[in-house]
């Protein structure tokens, strides 16, 4: 019998399962001695029930990069991340407090615009945004809830300080993949359920109905409730499928809907029906093609019409974006403060402004230790990693960064904590990230709902799964 | 229910069903021909283009010759990607329209037709012409008849199934329409009859419900006229009637819309024809008659339930 923790070596990062000396955390003793317990071969016979389970449930992403537009199941890694109950309270307060006032900071944008008359976030900025709809401005939104479904990033530095990374306020995905690992893992490990008990999942979806009931026009308390996919095509596809039929709402495509008079309508094997609260996964270009993309067929004519005139909203808000403009996040902080006079609970990456001189050239010339950003993309594409970059791809972000520098953001590569991974035929460290979810309905909620991703590669520091990241179980203790 | 996943649904129905005919119809034919007709004869050439032509339309079959044209219209019938109506590309349809409805069908449902996607997909075609194509057959037709199964008994009885309903009978009755049409005329004997039968699933039932002086055109009369056997096409004719009057709620015996009228007429004939009749009409000729009654059926569906442009 191999032990599997034999290969697992010290390395020089934050280390989630084991402290400085080597020895594992006391949230992780409990795991270490399952995973001393367990033989190889037989562990490695779980791997293969867990992604048999997975093909077959179609749990699948679709990567766009390859031309044949195979489905794939996004790999999965049986070793739980576990979250203790302390660390979780400050995160939940974290990211609460940080909604909170990026919805305040949409309410402002497009309405009084106080934020940027006093001076705290720039003008030019916002109105450079590409995410800024002027179609927003001066639409009152039933209580004023922008952002009803988001995912923080964090990230772990050296000593183990959470920071935040990015807020995804478009369309953030993962969940399902939270639902689904968690019912596998449970199926593979029930004697570690017993064990640690983790906060459950599964009422994720019910959670996520009431939210977006709340949203729904003023005064309707049972709204007819759907959810837009861009179809079958979409690499998140499984994730709106499995949302759809957890919530027991329609899944509707763009031509499933109709507007007639500033109403939305779909349509059914009886006619048309009214619908009042649409949880887009389509993205603000192609929502309507007579306001936004013209080519788009994802969308529906007439859409935007019906949601000004306040006959159907739309979560999340179209132009949410502009709050999580990879240029705007430096600003989030300075929100925090604005809006409900707090300090950060947790904080942001140091980040560096291209559009300003200075900083620019110091970006310029230290390219090859940043990490630079494309503020108008996003899922690991469109980034410059320094120290693995080529002489040839940092002369390319130069040009471009000087070409257009409102479109660059660039930060320090912070050294991503590690956690026990299976790699090959041993368990090593690799890098990990989190991403929770947050509802917005009447107010803002956490639930224990969290995706790690993990970079499969070693050294690699991108865990999107556009890019070779896998994901692992999250364990939220009490 | 949104139109778009009522006709993503029925042609699921209907994709799966043809599928599981199909495989059963193929696995006939080889097993009847290889010990009765000479590889590469006219007679073969000519059972092998009439089962070809059971699943799509005659124009654009290629001609099959020589000693291998059994393997090959087998391949052309089960794996050919260019055959729209080959077994593996109708497992394909179905999958992708169940994709379509994912957040419709239950969590089984959709686990059942995936495997079945797997499961083809990963076969090889050499190594099923090697090993002789029936236990390949098999597996498709296992795996659909447990598919129907699985929604029957997980899916709510309500609008969803009988769409379900409607695809699968429509098919089903215009599949056992097309095997009688490939009735040989200068073969009356009995196995002939018998191969008709067990291309619809049929000997047995048929073994059983007649008496040992029947004559073999009776089975004409069994795959088209009775009453309880599920493979007959006043049987399928009218589950296809049932599902209809329970989405319009409209009372058996009357219609509210186009396909409802066509289906009810057509059960109607079914329900009194009698056999002579059919042996006076000849059945090649019937069965066309039959064939264009389905396909107006098919079509009604279509504009009630799944209009381009919806009414108001």
């Amino acid at each position: 019998m191999q032990p599997l923790l034999e290969r697992y070596a010290r390395v020089d990062f934050y280390d989630e399962f084991a402290d400085e000396v080597g020895v594992p955390r006391s949230h992780y003793a409990g795991l270490a001695r399952t995973l001393r317990s367990i033989d190889w071969s037989d562990f490695q016979h779980r791997v293969a029930t867990v992604n048999a389970v997975l093909l077959q449930r179609g749990v699948t992403f679709t990567v766009y990069a390859d031309a044949r537009g195979t489905e794939r199941i996004l790999p999965f890694d049986l070793i739980p991340r576990i979250v203790p109950g302390d660390e979780w309270s400050l995160i939940k307060r974290g990211i609460a407090q940080r909604v909170y006032a990026l919805n305040a900071f949409l309410t402002d944008v497009y309405g009084k615009q106080r934020i940027l008359r006093d001076g705290v976030v720039p003008w030019e900025l916002i109105f450079s945004s590409r995410f800024f709809s002027r179609e927003m401005i001066g639409l009152k939104l039933p209580h004023d809830v922008y952002i009803h479904v988001s995912g923080v990033d964090l990230i772990r530095g050296r000593d183990g300080t959470y920071y935040v990374l990015e807020d995804n306020l478009r369309t953030p995905s993962g969940i399902s993949y939270v639902l689904e690992n968690r019912d596998v893992l449970k199926r593979s490990f029930p004697r570690l359920f017993e064990h640690y008990q983790p906060r459950p999942v599964d009422d994720y979806p019910r959670r996520l109905r009431a939210a977006l009931t709340n949203a729904a026009p003023f005064g309707n308390v049972e709204p007819t409730i759907v959810l837009l996919t861009p179809g079958i095509y979409n690499s998140a596809y499984f994730e709106h499928t499995m949302l759809a039929r957890r919530m027991g709402i329609e899944l509707v495509e763009g031509h499933d809907l109709i507007v007639r008079d500033n109403v939305v309508y779909m349509k059914t094997t009886k006619g048309t029906q009214r619908v009042d609260v649409i949880y887009r996964r389509v993205d603000d270009d192609y929502l309507d093609p007579l306001y936004f993309r013209s080519d788009s067929s994802l969308g529906v004519a007439g859409l935007m019409d019906a949601y000004r005139a306040g006959n159907v909203v739309l979560a999340n808000a179209v132009g949410s974006g502009v709050a999580d403009d990879k240029a705007v996040y430096p600003f989030v902080p300075a929100m925090i403060k604005y809006y409900l006079g707090e300090d950060a609970i947790l904080p942001n990456v140091p980040t560096y402004d291209c559009t300003d001189q200075a900083q620019r050239n110091h970006v310029i010339a230290h390219l090859a230790e940043l990490v630079v950003k494309n503020t108008n993309q996003s899922g690991g594409y469109g980034m410059l990693m320094g120290p693995s970059s080529t002489r040839l791809d940092r002369e390319k972000f130069r040009l471009a960064i000087e070409a257009t520098p409102r479109e660059f953001i660039a930060q320090p590569i912070i050294p991503l904590s590690c956690h026990p991974t299976i790699v090959g035929d041993g368990i090593e460290p690799r890098h990990i990230d989190l991403r929770p979810y947050v509802l917005y309905g009447a107010e803002v909620d956490v639930p224990a709902c969290a995706l790690t991703r993990v970079a499969l590669q070693d050294g690699s520091l991108v865990v999107n799964s556009s890019q070779g990241g896998g994901s692992k179980d999250t364990w939220i203790l009490d | 229910m949104l139109s778009r996943v009522a006709e993503s649904l029925y042609w699921m129905s209907r994709n799966i069903e043809r599928a599981e005919a199909l495989a059963r119809i193929i696995d006939v034919a080889f097993n009847r021909t290889v010990d009765r007709i000479a590889a590469g004869s006219e007679r073969a050439r000519r059972v092998w283009s009439s089962v070809l032509e059971l699943a799509g339309g005659p124009e654009d079959i290629p001609k099959f010759e020589g000693p291998s044209l059994a393997n090959d219209a087998f391949a052309y019938g089960t794996f050919s990607t260019e055959n729209r109506s080959s077994v593996i590309s109708c497992i394909r349809i179905a999958r992708s329209n169940a994709l379509g409805v994912r957040a419709e069908l239950t969590t089984e449902v959709w686990e059942a037709i995936n495997s079945m996607y797997l499961f083809v997909e990963a076969q090889s075609p050499r190594a099923i012409a090697r090993e002789g194509p029936s236990s390949f057959l098999r597996k498709v037709r296992d795996a659909t008849q447990s598919f129907g199964g699985i929604v029957d008994a997980t899916i709510t009885h309500d609008d969803e199934w009988s769409f379900l309903q409607i695809g699968r009978y429509l098919e089903r009755a215009s599949m056992t329409t097309r095997v009688l049409k490939t009735h040989d005329a200068e073969d009356d004997s009995a196995p002939e009859w018998q191969r008709l039968l067990e291309m619809c699933c049929a000997s047995e039932p048929f073994v059983r419900a007649q008496r040992l002086s029947s004559d073999p055109s009776e089975a004409l009369a069994f795959l088209f006229l009775h009453r309880s056997f599920p493979r007959s096409v006043r049987f399928c004719t009218s589950e296809v009637d049932h599902a209809l009057h329970r989405l319009s709620g409209t009372a058996m015996g009357a219609y509210s819309d186009e396909a409802e009228r066509v289906t009810g007429r057509l059960q109607a004939m079914l329900d009194f024809v009698q056999l002579q009749e059919i042996l006076d009409e000849g059945p090649t000729k019937f069965s066309d008659r039959i064939g264009a009654r389905l396909d107006a059926v098919g079509m009604a569906v279509q504009t009630s339930y799944f209009p381009r442009v919806p009414v108001a």
